[in-house]
């Protein structure tokens, strides 16, 4: 145990050095969130807001509600990100290095993905900071609630991270998996559209997605007031999906091991 | 130009595209026009019901919001795609470790730069007409085609592009970056050009930002191919537009290029 937290201290740090080794890193952390929270606002405007079948949006708390979906996006976002980040570790040569040390391997990926759950954080401050000022008054918040959330939240991301981490371990072509399951989250996950007004198949979509419940939750707590006891259904499924994400993991991390030893050169295969 | 150069350029190219880089790519950029017109579509029928803001109409030309943000994310799609990888390009040449033996050779830029920008598009309008095809199933309508607007709307913004794709490639060559300069100049884009909603509903100062970049004018000529709504002088009128922003990207970009590349040179190692 005392390796493996030392391990995922030196795995943190070293990331958290390699990613603010520049100031771009804030470019990617608050512009673009900022710049899709934009679009996404004007783009409602092209419709009659008053007339949607949500009761809790209207005119008033529709960029809280949107400005909340992106908050959840981008510290989702950023955890993925370290996952593409990790996979350039491929390409530096480091990654060899990793797995001749005796480094568990999945303190190293935890480490990864927790130093960008670090950032995310941050963004995620000032973009609740933004909301209390931007709109007190459709902030109906209930404490509790929102004391439970945030942890519940915070170790969906992480893991969803690690699980990303391990996918992008497995082939230097993961790429792709960036397209499938980055962008389509700003849909499904009810990031700009409420997800209880998608169609059966949308909402089957939906239900892979972490950030969708996580989402419901914050939105629940911070919009409704809702406390521990209304929430009871999200937060049992928010566990079982942290704990699926982390089976899956440690299973990826072991076929993806196999799969390097069978097909030999670490860079190239 | 240097015709030779430029077969050169787009041969080799095409050869690089089809034995290094997969059809991934291909398929996630479609994936991201589908991802779009999705995203509208959800909002249009399930999330407000077809109730349009009353303004709408006037400020698109058009009372058919789907075949509005359908158009914007197919334009979207094809800004992407050329200026992604006519920027890219020379930075891709120095990653590979191919920069040197390029400047070594009798290069000449327009005529590379050109030869790309044709691969390109050759290749983009495929993908481009796989995702039209997906967008008639979400209900993308012509409802007034003009054969020779659309072919003039289509130069002209080719123009404008390769001229943006440019001054993209300088900032990605100077800051040594693409991730963060490309993503960033695409969300912009996004917000800004009037992809999904007309531009009018944006602030001042993001519509001045949006007038600047060729794109913006080069949708509203390709919308008005497509819906009408626009008076030939008006057409005309915006076409000089789009091609004078062109030059001027264009003009700036090349030489701009040139001054870039010899930085490169020297710090290439550092």
């Amino acid at each position: 145990m005392k390796n493996f937290i030392k391990v995922l201290i030196a795995e943190c740090h070293k990331q958290h050095r390699n990613y603010f080794n520049n100031m771009l890193i804030y470019v990617s952390l608050f512009l673009w969130p900022l710049l899709s929270f934009m679009a996404s606002y004007y783009s409602y405007k092209a419709f009659d807001v008053e007339g949607s079948i949500v009761s809790y949006i209207s005119g008033g708390n529709m960029p809280v509600f949107l400005l909340i979906g992106y908050m959840g996006m981008s510290f989702f976002r950023s955890v993925v990100q370290s996952a593409w980040h990790f996979s350039q570790e491929r390409q530096g040569g480091t990654l060899e290095y990793i797995y001749l040390s005796p480094a568990s391997r999945i303190a190293v990926i935890f480490g990864n993905a927790l130093s960008s759950v670090f950032e995310g954080s941050v963004a995620m401050v000032v973009f609740g900071m933004l909301l209390i000022f931007y709109n007190k008054a459709a902030l109906n918040i209930n404490l509790f609630g929102l004391m439970a959330v945030i942890p519940i939240f915070l170790c969906a991301s992480l893991c969803w991270g690690a699980f990303m981490n391990a996918c992008f371990l497995y082939s230097r072509d993961s790429d792709f998996l960036f397209t499938v399951l980055e962008e389509p989250m700003e849909i499904f996950a009810g990031v700009k559209i409420p997800v209880n007004i998608f169609p059966q198949w949308a909402r089957l979509i939906s239900c892979i997605f972490p950030l969708t419940y996580a989402l419901e939750a914050l939105r629940q707590v911070t919009l409704n007031a809702a406390g521990i006891g209304d929430m009871k259904k999200v937060f049992i499924i928010s566990i079982i999906i942290i704990l699926v994400l982390f089976s899956a993991t440690l299973i990826t991390i072991y076929v993806v091991e196999r799969h390097m030893r069978k097909t030999g050169n670490f860079i190239l295969f | 130009m240097d015709l030779k150069v430029l077969r050169a350029t787009i041969g080799k190219e095409f050869q690089i595209r089809l034995r290094a880089y997969p059809v991934d790519f291909m398929v996630g950029c479609i994936l991201t026009s589908f991802y779009t017109v999705f995203g509208a579509w959800m909002m249009y029928h399930y999330f407000f019901r077809k109730r349009l803001a009353t303004d709408f109409a006037d400020l698109a030309g058009t009372s058919d919001y789907m075949s509005y943000a359908i158009v914007g994310s197919l334009v979207y799609l094809f800004v992407v795609r050329t200026c992604l990888n006519v920027s890219r390009r020379l930075i891709t040449e120095l990653r590979e470790g191919t920069l040197e033996s390029l400047m070594l050779a009798p290069f000449r830029r327009t005529s590379y730069f050109v030869g790309n920008m044709i691969l390109q598009t050759i290749m983009t309008l495929g993908e481009t007409v796989i995702a039209a095809i997906i967008g008639i199933f979400f209900g993308l309508r012509i409802h007034e085609f003009c054969l020779w607007k659309f072919i003039t709307a289509v130069l002209l913004s080719l123009y404008g592009f390769f001229g943006l794709s440019l001054i993209l490639g300088c900032v990605m060559i100077y800051a040594r970056d693409t991730y963060v300069s490309q993503n960033t100049l695409f969300a912009a884009i996004f917000l800004v050009c009037g992809i999904t909603f007309p531009k009018e509903y944006l602030p001042k100062i993001l519509q001045m930002i949006g007038d600047i970049i060729p794109v913006t004018d080069s949708l509203t000529l390709i919308r008005s191919a497509f819906f009408g709504g626009l008076s030939t002088d008006r057409f005309i009128h915006i076409g000089i537009k789009v091609f004078i922003a062109g030059t001027v990207y264009v003009f700036t970009g090349l030489p701009l290029m040139k001054q870039l590349e010899k930085i490169t040179l020297e710090k290439m190692e550092g």
